[in-house]
């Protein structure tokens, strides 16, 4: 760390000075360790030797890459001094970057002590009145004493900076280079290692073969094995290529692709059958893993979007299930749940400044940082839900049950309702999204055989089936639920036993608009959360609903997930559709062109997928038989 | 829904005023400079919003059918005859090249096949009929074979028009894209910002809004108007009947398409812009508003709410342009709550109220006094549960 503040400090030091210059000066400041002798300086050779042998465990003359950076400085010869440096070749040691880095930069100096050693120093810390700085030797990265025992203090203009000749400079690049190879960290190391491979230089390889033999992390040995497969690819060896084809192969990294496919025109043109054959089999092993790749991958995400459509979906089913009433409002209801998340972690932060209709007001905030920050999402949840819920039981008082008998009005007046949600949303909250962060566990992901999964699209899928376990429990297995399915099935049987349907209907909205809250919740997590959010999701909820079937989970799950991965699958593929598309007579063309936007191309697919589906079943997936006639 | 001949006559008479004050009167008036060139371009934007009205009551008022798709068709005929102001700007865009300016953007240098034949007029309109009628004619066969129905019909259409939307905001559709068509110079050759031209399609509205109101008034006393009424009002009943309701609905649906496609074009060259947020399903909504707050299953109704809303919008995003939806969303709640027969039925009610108030002075003993809302309400309850 002092070494990085250093060679950063150094670009703001004097220009080199020159030897000779302001020697007076220099000599004065020297007064103080006038007399340190021959003798202790051996000693204190020796006794360093001993310090650093157990260490080392080595042979006696291996040295650690600070003194060989030491020696090096102090060299005579520029041979030598190349020699010393490119011996670092290989090594990661974290000093060594910043040490050659100062070199470099003329900030590596050579001091002379009062015994004429030449003792290369850093100057680290702050400056002081004279703008002398704390001396770092560069051997053990030790405070250089003077003779009283205390720390050195020097001006950087006083000194005399380490020469360096350009041939030097080319060389500590090199060692610079690979240095990372070999770097503490696991991913820098694996950074390194791909990067060098994709130069696809055959000086790096060496390098990277003794890497190869030392290292253990089973990432890092793969990533090592492409990099050298993939430099190899350049070998004038045919045998070393076909290795390395074979070795492609056997890894079939993504990355890899372009690569091969080059060799693959290179071996072509060199009209070396076997290696084109070999290039060949090592592409289609890498074309074979991608489209694992993307299946899994879209089959991850279309989970994941089936998952939000069924959360969304949900509450309009049970709503619609048992009243018939399709609630325009529903996507404010999503959009209340979102902002209600949004005030719940200002709560927890900072607090909320809001002026609706003009009137200012203040949301005092906890001020929590840390995890206790972090849970505010957990608390937010069940705020969610009941915000939600209170503005569907007041909707349902205030609006829906005078429209019982008359459900395409109740669709009118909800729209109402709905622009008016909206618009009291915007005076409120203002027209322009608010920023919900995701806490930590949810904004992280998983990278498992190059397939990405990210940790809110998992925990979306996990608490959609959580919910639907919910809500299929409260149904089923609490009184709620008997007397919700009893109106469902016969409202006037219902009401002539004793069930107060009014009330029920009243519970159930709420019920309905809760689960919206929640789906607004956790939308939040994954989208934009502004005004007219739930605007984005409400055709596709009642596609979903439409399709499941009146009132029964099941359906809803059913197409809520298939919507979501038909929805998913023709996007990734539509690309490599658009060519069969175009061959349709009279729209081809059309269709091609439409194949284009993926997204819109998904999404009106899935449209006229439902249409003709009705025309095979008009009630949806699955529909409550009755003999009843509408 | 039974009319006396009084009230037929007093209808008569009200439209014959209403249609020669719109034809003749209010263009004189611009022509002499009493009425601005604005408010003449505003009524005329009122008046194709009426012909979208009058398509979502045949729909809606008539056969029960609550098409969330009227604004997918609107914007579909203003899209057709768009297509025909476009290639009418000639060259005279800002890139001075014989294409439209949006195509020169996306790199093209000559014009794609789809559109070299609206540089013909008669070509434009006959597709500005054809167009939507064709989609219409294909969604409808589709879902009243299935017989999809009620609310399920309504999310349909408005999935629709969604979808339709999503296609025009591409680029790639070469339809304008997000910005739609405008700037557009000629119309049949005259200058379309000429106060004379902007009158004349001004009356050319008013006699089409005419002449639609006449064809419907005259389908709804046929018989025809009669099974579309019983559609509406018990739909098994006229299955059992013998009748293929199918068939009647398709046929309103494609008409519907028709006229609020007509309503489309004639919008398109007096507000000089069409792009597709013309086409979502809210603006499909906000017609059936002005349905609803004018008056459902009349005709006269859809034309006063139309013109009233749109004037109220006119003048609330003025004065209240934070309170505008609020304001909307509000009277929707109230009118579908209160006043399910519109604003059309307040004289109706005013004379019911005054003649019960004398009945009961005259001899309070024979009459009790039902609320009037649900004695309404009743009346406009379809047969659906």
């Amino acid at each position: 760390m002092v070494f990085r503040g250093l060679s950063g400090r150094v670009f703001a030091a004097p220009p080199r000075v020159f030897p000779g210059a302001d020697d007076i000066r220099f000599s004065a400041r020297l007064l103080l360790d006038g007399a340190v002798s021959d003798a202790l300086m051996m000693m204190f050779r020796i006794l360093r030797l001993f310090v650093f042998l157990p260490l080392l465990a080595g042979p006696m003359f291996a040295a650690t890459p600070r003194e060989i950076i030491a020696e090096a400085a102090v060299a005579e010869s520029s041979a030598r001094q190349r020699e010393l440096v490119a011996s670092l070749r290989g090594q990661g040691d974290e000093a060594i970057a910043p040490l050659l880095g100062a070199w470099r930069q003329d900030a590596l100096f050579i001091f002379p002590n009062a015994a004429g050693e030449k003792i290369p120093v850093t100057l680290a810390g702050e400056k002081d009145a004279d703008g002398a700085q704390a001396a770092i030797r560069v051997s053990d990265g030790e405070p250089l004493l003077g003779d009283d025992g205390r720390p050195l203090r020097l001006v950087a203009a006083d000194l005399v900076a380490a020469d360096h000749t350009s041939s030097l400079r080319r060389v500590m690049k090199g060692v610079l280079d690979v240095i990372d190879v070999a770097a503490p960290a696991a991913a820098t190391r694996i950074k390194a290692i791909q990067t060098l491979g994709q130069t696809q230089n055959v000086e790096q390889l060496p390098v990277l073969a003794a890497r190869l033999e030392i290292e253990t992390e089973k990432k890092v040995v793969l990533a090592l094995r492409e990099a050298i497969a993939l430099i190899n690819l350049k070998s004038s060896d045919p045998a070393a290529k076909l290795a390395a084809f074979e070795e492609l192969a056997a890894l079939h990294t993504l990355s890899s692709a372009d690569f091969l496919k080059t060799a693959l025109k290179e071996a072509e043109a060199a009209g070396d059958k076997t290696l084109v054959a070999a290039a060949g089999t090592a592409l289609r092993a890498v074309e074979r893993h991608r489209a694992k790749v993307d299946f899994i991958g879209t089959l991850f995400r279309s989970l994941s979007l089936g998952s939000i459509l069924l959360i969304v979906a949900l509450g309009l089913a049970i709503t619609f299930g048992l009243m018939g009433v399709i609630n325009m409002a529903h996507g404010e209801m999503i959009a209340v749940g979102a902002y209600t998340t949004y005030v719940v972690q200002n709560v927890f932060g900072p607090g909320l400044a809001l002026s609706p209709f003009g009137v200012s007001m203040r949301i005092p905030g906890l001020n929590t940082d840390g995890w206790v920050y972090e849970s505010y999402f957990l608390f937010a949840l069940p705020c969610s839900f009941l915000m939600a819920a209170l503005v569907g039981v007041a909707l349902e008082r205030g609006v829906i049950r005078f429209l019982y008998r008359r459900p395409l009005e109740s669709l009118l007046a909800t729209w109402g309702v709905s622009l008016l949600l909206q618009q009291l949303l915007r005076l409120t909250f203002g027209a322009n999204n608010v920023q919900v962060g995701s806490p930590s566990y949810l904004s992280g992901n998983w990278t498992v055989d190059d397939i990405l999964f990210g940790w809110n699209r998992v925990f979306v899928i996990g608490f959609a089936a959580l919910i639907v376990l919910g809500v299929w429990l409260v149904l089923t297995r609490t009184p709620l639920g008997l007397l919700i399915r009893s109106v469902m099935q016969n409202r006037q049987m219902a009401a002539c036993v004793g069930v107060r349907t009014e009330r029920v209907n009243m519970l159930t909205f709420g019920l309905g608009s809760g689960l919206a809250g929640l789906a607004g919740a956790f939308l939040s997590q994954i989208g934009n959360v502004g005004p007219s959010l739930g605007q984005s999701y409400i055709v596709d909820s009642f596609m979903v609903v439409v399709v499941g079937g009146v009132g029964n989970l099941v359906g809803t799950v059913i197409s809520g997930l298939g919507i979501g991965s038909i929805d998913q699958f023709i996007q990734q593929y539509s690309p490599a559709l658009a060519g069969a598309l175009g061959s349709v007579p009279v729209i081809g063309g059309g269709l091609r062109n439409l194949a284009q936007d993926s997204a819109v191309f998904g999404k009106i697919l899935v449209l006229c997928g439902i249409i003709l589906f009705l025309q095979w079943k008009p009630a949806g997936l699955f529909v409550t038989r009755s003999r009843s006639l509408d | 829904m039974t009319t006396s001949p009084t009230a037929r006559r007093v209808e008569t008479t009200a439209i014959a005023v209403i249609a020669l004050f719109l034809i003749v009167v209010f263009p004189l008036l611009n022509a002499h400079g009493v009425v601005s060139d604005f408010t003449l371009n505003l009524w005329g934007k009122y008046l194709c919003y009426a012909l979208l009205a009058i398509s979502v009551d045949l729909l809606w008022g008539y056969t029960g059918l609550l098409s969330l798709g009227q604004a997918l068709f609107f914007a579909l005929g203003g899209y057709m005859h768009g297509m025909y102001l476009m290639r009418m700007i000639g060259d005279l865009g800002q890139h001075k090249q014989p294409i439209p300016d949006f195509l020169v953007f996306l790199g093209w240098t000559d014009l794609p096949g789809f559109w070299k034949p609206f540089s013909s007029f008669p070509f434009a309109l006959a597709m500005v009929f054809l167009l939507p009628g064709l989609v219409a004619l294909i969604f409808g066969f589709l879902a009243f074979r299935s017989r999809i129905k009620g609310v399920y019909f309504s999310i349909l259409t408005q999935a629709l028009t969604y979808a339709g939307a999503l296609i025009f905001f591409r680029n790639n559709t070469l339809m304008g894209g997000n910005n739609g068509f405008t700037d557009f110079k000629f119309i049949l050759g005259h200058n379309i910002r000429e106060a004379s031209t902007q009158r004349a399609l001004f009356i050319v509205t008013a006699v089409t809004l005419l002449l639609v109101y006449l064809l419907c008034r005259w389908l709804s006393r046929t018989k025809f108007g009669l099974v579309q009424k019983a559609i509406r009002d018990g739909e098994n009943r006229v299955l059992f009947s013998g009748y293929a309701a199918g068939h009647y609905k398709l046929f309103v649906f494609v008409l519907g398409a028709v006229i609020a496609s007509v309503g489309g074009a004639l919008y398109v060259p007096q507000v000089g812009i069409i792009n597709p947020s013309e086409m979502t399903p809210d603006k499909s909504l906000e017609a059936v508003v002005w349905v609803a707050v004018g008056g459902r299953a009349t005709l006269l109704g859809p034309i006063v709410g139309a013109v009233s809303i749109n004037a109220l919008k006119s003048w609330a995003t003025r004065a209240f342009p934070d309170l505008w939806l609020i304001l909307l969303g509000g009277l929707f709640i109230l009118v579908v709550l209160f006043l399910p027969g519109g604003l059309v039925s307040i004289p109706g009610r005013v004379k019911e109220l005054w003649r019960r108030c004398r009945a009961k002075k005259a001899g309070p003993s024979e009459t009790e006094t039902p609320p009037a809302a649900p004695a309404a309400s009743a009346e406009e309850t379809p047969a659906k549960p």
